[in-house]
Parts: C-alpha cells; structure tokens; sequence
C-alpha cells in the first residue's frame, strides 16, 4: 500500500474516533471515563499522518518504502472496516438480542453495592444494579413497599414482559444483563421501547430459582428516548 | 505494494488497461461505492445478531486504539531516544536472569495487550533478546497496576484473587522466557520482526519517533481489527451459555473458561468484571480465565502473527495457552 493512502486511512481512522467522542456516540460502545484517551488517539493519529504528509511534501515525492510495508500491505486495508462501521452504519446500542441470549442474568456482589439507606424520598430513581443487588442481596427489606423509578428498555419473552437493561465495565463486549419482571398494567408499546417505570417490587420475589430476576409491580409507564447513556457502569 | 489488489481491482473496473490503479484509487473506490450503496449496507445489517456483531465489532475496536496508539507511541520512544547499548546495560547480560527482570518491568507499562505487542517488537529490533522481550510482552497486560486495580475492585469479596492473578500471570510470563531460551528458535520470528533499523544518525530524533510510531500504527491496526472481527463474531455466534453450563464441574470448568478467555479476547482491564459474574463456578476455574485472557486470545494471536509472522504465532500462542492454564492452576491451588 502507498504511503499516501495509509496516511490518508488514518485520517479517516483517526476522524472517526473524534466523530464518536464529539458527537457523544461513543457512549454506545465504552464506558465514558474513555473519552479523554479516545480523543487523545484520535488526535495523535491524524497527527502522525500530517506529520507524514507534511514531510512528504516538503521532500517532494515521497520516499517510496514500499519494501519495508510489502509484508502487511493487505492487512492494512482492514483499518478501513472500524472508519466505514463508524461513518455510514453507525451501529446502535446493545439491547435484547444481548439480554435474551445471555446465560446470567442479574449477576451482582453482595458488598459492592449495598449502599446503606434509601433516601426518604416518595419516588426513590434508582439504577437497574442497585435495584437488582438489593432485591437479591438485602434480606432486611429495605425496599419493600418504597416506590422506585427504574430506567431500561421492554423486552418480551415466553408471555412474560421485562424491563431490561445492559451495564458494562470496560467496552460494549462485556456487557451484563438486568431485568426486572414487570406486572400490571403493561401498556403496548413495542420492544425494545425505552421505559421509565415506577412501582413497587414484590417482596421475595428474586431467587436462584428465576436467576434472581425480581418481580416489580408497574403503577406507570413512561416511554422516554434512549438514554444518552445506554449503559450502567 | 499491494500488488496483488491492484490486479484484482484493475479486473473489477473494466477501464482501459494501461490507466494504472494504485492503492489511492482503491480507497477512493471503495469510498464512492460504499456511499452509494450505504442504505442498502444498513438494511442487510438489520438482523438482530448481526446488529449486535457490529456493534460489539465496533466496541473492541474503539476500546482498543487508544491502547495500541500508547504502545506505538511508546515504541516510537524506545526506537527514536533509546539507544540499543543502553538497553543491553539495563537487563542482565545472561538472558535467563533478564526474564525475570523484564516480567517485573512488565509493571511499568500501564495498557492492555494490545499497547505491549508494539513495545516488545521493538524491543528486539533494539536488540533485546526474544525471551526476554517475549516475558515482556506477556507480563505488562496481566501485572500493571490498573488491572490490578480493576481487579481488586471486581473481586473485592475476595482479595486473594488479585495475589493469584499477578503470580500467575507472573509465572506464566516467565516460563515461556524460560521454554524459549531453551526450545525457542530464532527462524520462527518473521525476518521482518528482527531487522535492524535503518541507520537514523543525523535525523532528527523527533521525526524517527513520529515515522516509527506510524509505520507501527500502521502495521498494526489492522491486525486489531481482525482480532476484533473474531472476537465480535465468537462473541456473537458461539453459544457462550452452553458452554458456561458446562462448566460446573472443576476439570471441564478450566478447560471451558481457558477456551472462553481466548476468544471473547477482552481487555485485560475489563476482564475481572466478567469473571465475577460468572458466579455459578468456583474460583479456580475463573482465575484461569483471568491468567489466559492477556495472555493468549484471539485479537492478541492477530497482532501477534503480523508482528512476528504466523510461524511464531501458531507456535507461540498454543505453548503460552498451555503454560498460562498450567500455572493459573498451580496458583489457584496454592493460594486460593
């Protein structure tokens, strides 16, 4: 491959990664403590292709090292994969496929969560980890009878209806799976639809039995957008 | 030269014979077509498991650059302002007590695995001895302080973890040194992975760092995309629940997380979180997953084979899969 088409695929590369750092799209694939090191790439690379262009020009032709790159000239070509994906298809946030053909579910540690108190609030907003940990962990029933405002997106499975959501630690390749079993009045909305959800949890209702999936008791339904982030960390 | 895409794109366009292609008028091919064609690309990719293939395919990628952009940055310092007698003075003369030495190294390099593939080229081509510089390679994922981190954080019910992971980790890096000095050939390594670099005297030192840390860039990145085209595909199309149900027994549990480690080639700093949630199994086989993950798995054999040749991979990967179980095991036994 030319040195002027590397050059100009790291560019692309390199504007890619700036495309989704800008743009808050990289939320959909890592976690957001990322983003000052995404940018940091995004910027070196296209740095170092300028640097080569420059130089190139400055030296007039540019010096052909067509025999130090012979070796890996065809693999170079798949740099162009991540630029196209990022650029023309823009693929979206995990959602049900992921949560449907997990093995675990609700996979949470005792210690890591328990965060003490609920707050005294009405309507307590909590996250799908903190929700799922105490009904699975907390044997002192600190969130029987509280009313509780989750955040997920539907999901329909074997007549039941769930609310669902995917946290990660890392990149979007290690991502867990929440769901809670929502009851009552499930109004129709498609799958896979972004739900704010508020009610009450059925006390005892998560075991190992249902692989620690709590029922939920919905009051209301609001469809919302997709979260900006679409992950729990 | 990619002489062999110009024939075949020259095939494709039925131009006149004597217009000559070359890679330039490839890219802005593919640019133009894959414009045109962009809604069709979207509409084919609308299958639930393909949608979630790209997505992760994506993922890995992104996680991965900033990673492999700090390792060649870090090769293009070592190729650019470290000079080979200085490096020679800093190991140990004799190759077997440098191992050990370069496995503690290992500590200094704060990344995943894709940042030390880049280093630990450069190291040899500085004239660092293979095993040594292949002790490196192997330690600097597993042992650095953000995965420890990372993994004390993940595993904070059980300490221990993070001692089993570093000494085995630790000791799988050092006993491949150590099989290498012994068995390792030099022919297995691609030519390409040991020549000398061209004589830099007289240029300035800052544009020998910025062209090596490119040329490595570019030699690199798309190996990473091809361990990130495995691994999403693994990912997405192997029944990863089955196999995790087959883990229960003890035997067949290390065995099923080695093999899992290898091809859902996670980040070495994303990794303890996974594992924890494989909660049904019993510590052991999990550490196993945690020793072999940065030490061997999919996008790791891919940089691999284009940084030293396949010879080396094929034969280095399934060695380092073997020493990497045998010694989470021993590890696990002892301190878990």
């Amino acid at each position: 491959m030319r040195r002027e088409t590397q050059n100009i695929l790291l560019v692309l590369l390199g504007g890619a990664l700036l495309k989704i750092s800008f743009s808050g799209l990289y939320l959909r694939y890592v976690q957001k403590s990322l983003l000052p090191l995404l940018i940091a790439a995004g910027v070196i690379m296209i740095g170092l292709a300028l640097f080569a262009i420059i130089r190139d020009v400055r030296r007039g032709k540019a010096a052909d090292d067509g025999h130090e790159h012979s070796h890996s000239s065809r693999s170079t070509w798949l740099m162009l994969l991540p630029v196209l994906a990022v650029f023309l298809i823009s693929p979206p946030a995990l959602g049900g496929d992921v949560v449907n053909s997990a093995a675990d579910t609700n996979q949470t540690q005792r210690s890591r969560n328990l965060l003490g108190e609920l707050p005294s609030a009405d309507v307590i907003p909590l996250s799908m980890t903190e929700f799922v940990t105490r009904t699975a962990w907390d044997e002192s029933g600190t969130l029987d009878g509280r009313r509780v405002k989750l955040t997920g997106f539907l999901l329909r499975a074997d007549g039941d209806t769930y609310v669902a959501r995917l946290a990660i630690s890392c990149c979007a390749a290690d991502a867990r799976p929440l769901k809670v079993r929502v009851t009552g009045d499930v109004p129709a909305l498609p799958d896979e639809q972004w739900v704010e959800v508020t009610g009450k949890v059925v006390p005892k209702s998560a075991n190992e039995k249902n692989s620690w999936v709590p029922s939920f008791t919905v009051e209301s339904f609001t469809p919302v957008p997709e979260p900006v982030e679409p992950y729990e960390s | 030269m990619t002489i062999t895409g110009e024939i075949r794109s020259s095939k494709r366009r039925s131009g006149p014979p004597r217009l000559k292609i070359t890679s330039l008028e490839v890219l802005c091919g593919i640019l133009v077509l894959a414009l045109l064609f962009q809604s069709r690309l979207v509409d084919l990719l609308d299958v639930p498991k393909l949608r979630t293939a790209s997505t992760v395919f994506v993922a890995i990628c992104v996680q991965a650059m900033p990673f492999l952009v700090l390792g060649v940055l870090i090769s293009g310092a070592i190729a650019a302002f470290v000079p080979a007698s200085a490096l020679r003075k800093l190991l140990p003369s004799k190759t077997a007590l440098a191992v050990p030495v370069a496995g503690v190294a290992g500590i200094a390099l704060p990344g995943c695995e894709c940042a030390s593939v880049p280093v630990a080229k450069r190291l040899m081509q500085q004239g660092v001895a293979p095993a040594v510089a292949l002790t490196f390679l192997l330690a600097a994922p597993a042992v650095n302080p953000i995965v420890l981190v990372s993994t004390a954080v993940a595993f904070n019910d059980t300490p221990m973890m993070v001692v089993a992971r570093f000494v085995g980790s630790l000791l799988t890096a050092m006993v491949m040194g150590w099989l290498w000095v012994r068995f390792g050939k030099m022919e297995w390594i691609a030519e390409r992975a040991l020549a000398k670099l061209g004589d830099h005297s007289g240029q300035n030192k800052w544009a020998v760092f910025a062209e090596s840390a490119r040329h490595d860039l570019v030699d690199a990145g798309g190996f990473l995309v091809l361990g990130g085209l495995f691994a999403a595909a693994f990912k997405t199309f192997v029944p990863v629940a089955w196999m995790q149900t087959l883990g229960g027994q003890i035997v067949l549990g290390v065995i099923v997380m080695a093999f899992l480690a290898v091809i859902l080639a996670l980040c070495s700093e994303a990794d303890a979180f996974v594992a924890v949630a494989f909660s049904a199994l019993p510590l052991l086989p999990r550490l196993v997953f945690l020793v072999v993950g940065p030490a061997v798995d999919v996008k790791l054999i891919a940089l691999q084979a284009g940084a030293f040749g396949k010879s080396f991979a094929f034969r280095f990967a399934p060695a380092t899969f073997v020493v990497a179980i045998l010694c989470a095991v021993a590890t696990g036994v002892v301190l878990l």
